[in-house]
């Protein structure tokens, strides 16, 4: 549930100050870091850009489990465009993103008018569907061989050969959706979605047309995990259909539910934090041992997400300073 | 010309005909009640009207416009606006953000008011929201969360966020269900007042003294279909009305 988190409200000269900070620790990275750390923490990004994707279709209420089937959409279409046609990557990227928005449209066209758990399915089906075309389509993906020689990613006709540069795009590209998925939940659109999840009879009573609503924001959501997937694409230049199945679907919809749903940053602290931690698993089976444990842990624990976690603290802090003088609270 | 007009409205669920060949007309400027024992279609009767039911045969006129299967939202952009009869919120917000909401998402966007508004909420849309709450009598509660407002409150509010989306044409669900006396005397003064300032009525309620002390014309509806019409007296000592009603408290009892 959507609830204000408890506490005093940070200021706004405090947030620009952390978010400052943040960011000129992610640009001493490469510098300071090693190679390994780049390239960890450049794959962080992209889960976040896939968690804060998530968002708008989450925030009206609709539970996508598919989110990975538009990444991999974005990342063979960019891929392909740049291996056999050349295109710069720019305008590989982009159309990345845009055919994964548009699939997201026939999907979603129908499947939203679906409701609750029946919506979630269809995305379930289609993760899967997608991760069998990508399998079958050999011509085309080289299937389970993998398709490899993607090239690196370019940015006005000069190639980022280092991983430190390909970083900095990575991060670079995760700022400006972020602050693009971050202005859209903050504005009328933003709070359209919100009264759609709180309420959709209301919000339709009130004028709202949910459905075209409901479609944007998937469709939205669609385009940014296409652009992901199409950084993903070039910075691992190998792509693999089940790197993009299921497991990965639902670890997007665990971020923001570890995260915390109630605010924008849930998605951020919810994929910097699951993917740092898993990051000892990745590949194996305890991944998804891994995942299950920590969002069982968030819904016995902490159901508003990591993001409560400071005020939940609070809250037991002055809990205990007023139970101490007397040893039986009253109840 | 009447403000809204049905003809031969029907809904069918599988079976069973819940609205059954029903012309109402609502004349603007007027406080009609919508009565009737429960299940008798009242509430499936609004759902047909705001759009949120497709009927399976007749029209819907409003305001000289075929409006049969056009959906919610356009109908609410057209004036006709209801409320719900189960209690239905903006539960996490404040009283004013809910009236704000009701404001807001009636109001016509383009791309660009939706993306590069800076303020969420204009200081002349909280003007009116506040007027609205003021109007509706919750001006003391306006920065209380929807849900911690007692029931009545709550009732309240939800004909406030109608208020808010301007309607023309306003139906109200069973608006003073749970309420006591005095509550339910002031909500019936505050629909007068909606009236007043121009809004027309259709209102669906179970309290006798509510409905016949508050409206003009009435609406009798007895298993889908309209049983009887008249002023409040003509209904009160209708035969067939008198006896859908002992009816139904016989099969309650
Ligand atoms: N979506 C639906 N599917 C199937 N049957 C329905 C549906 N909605 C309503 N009904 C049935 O239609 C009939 C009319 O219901 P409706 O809710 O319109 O009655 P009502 O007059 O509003 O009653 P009440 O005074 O109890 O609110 C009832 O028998 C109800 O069970
Ligand atoms: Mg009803």
């Amino acid at each position: 549930m959507p609830s204000k988190t408890p506490g005093q409200a940070p200021g706004k000269a405090i947030i620009a100050i952390v978010i400052a900070v943040l960011v000129l620790l992610a640009l001493l990275v490469p510098p300071l870091g090693g190679d390994y750390y780049v390239h960890l923490l450049a794959l962080v990004f992209t889960n976040v850009i896939l968690a804060a994707s998530l968002r708008p279709s989450l925030t009206c209420g609709q539970l996508n489990i598919g989110h990975s089937g538009f990444m991999s959409i974005g990342a063979y279409t960019s891929a392909l465009l740049a291996k056999h046609f050349g295109l710069p990557f720019e305008l590989s990227l982009l159309s990345g993103a845009i055919v994964a928005a548009l699939v997201g449209v026939v999907i979603g066209y129908p499947a939203l008018r679906l409701r609750g758990v029946y919506f979630a399915m269809v995305t379930v089906a289609f993760v899967e569907v997608i991760r069998l075309i990508a399998q079958i389509w050999v011509p085309l993906t080289r299937g389970m061989s993998g398709l490899s020689g993607v090239p690196k990613p370019n940015l006005l006709g000069i190639t980022l050969t280092t991983k430190a540069s390909q970083y900095y795009l990575a991060l670079g590209l995760m700022l400006l959706i972020l602050a693009i998925l971050y202005k859209l939940e903050r504005s009328r659109l933003g709070l359209i979605w919100r009264s759609i999840g709180m309420a959709d009879p209301l919000a339709q009573s009130l004028g709202v047309n949910i459905a075209a609503h409901k479609l944007l924001a998937f469709m939205i959501g669609c385009f940014f995990a296409g652009v992901a997937g199409a950084f993903y694409a070039h910075f691992i230049r190998f792509l693999f259909p089940p790197e993009f199945g299921f497991l990965m679907a639902t670890n997007i919809l665990v971020y923001n539910y570890v995260g915390g749903r109630g605010h924008f940053v849930g998605a951020i602290v919810g994929a910097m934090f699951l993917s740092l931690l898993s990051e000892p698993f990745r590949g194996s089976a305890y991944e998804t041992i891994f995942f299950s444990i920590a969002m069982l842990l968030t819904i016995l624990f902490l159901p508003g997400g990591l993001i409560t976690l400071p005020g939940k603290l609070a809250g037991l802090r002055s809990w205990r300073a007023a139970s101490a003088p007397s040893p039986s609270p009253a109840g | 010309m009447p403000l809204l007009a049905t003809r031969q409205l029907t809904k069918r669920f599988g079976g069973l005909a819940a609205v059954n060949q029903v012309d109402l007309t609502v004349e603007p400027g007027a406080i009609v009640g919508l009565i009737g024992p429960n299940g008798a279609g009242k509430t499936t009767c609004f759902n047909l009207l705001s759009g949120f039911l497709r009927p399976t045969t007749g029209s819907i006129t409003f305001d000289g416009e075929d409006i049969t299967g056009w959906r919610p939202h356009r109908i609410t952009a057209r004036g006709l606006v209801r409320t719900f009869q189960h209690t239905t919120l903006f539960h996490d917000m404040t009283a004013l953000e809910n009236v704000l909401l009701g404001l807001h998402l009636s109001s016509r966007l383009g791309i660009g008011t939706v993306l590069l508004s800076r303020r969420v909420y204009p200081p002349d849309e909280v003007a009116r929201a506040r007027e609205v709450l003021e109007l509706t009598g919750l001006g003391a509660h306006a920065d209380q969360p929807a849900r911690s407002l007692p029931h009545g409150h709550q009732r309240v509010l939800g004909i406030a966020m109608a208020l808010a989306a301007r309607p023309r044409l306003l139906l109200l669900d069973e608006p003073v269900t749970g309420m006591n006396l005095d509550e339910s005397g002031r909500v019936m003064s505050l629909v007068k007042e909606i009236r007043d300032r121009g809004t027309t009525i259709l209102l669906v309620e179970h309290n006798m003294k509510a409905v016949m002390g508050t409206c003009e014309h009435i609406v009798v509806l007895n298993f889908g279909q309209k049983l009887a019409e008249g002023t409040p007296a003509e209904v009160s000592t209708s035969r067939d009305v008198i006896q859908a009603y002992l009816g139904a408290g016989i099969a309650h009892a």
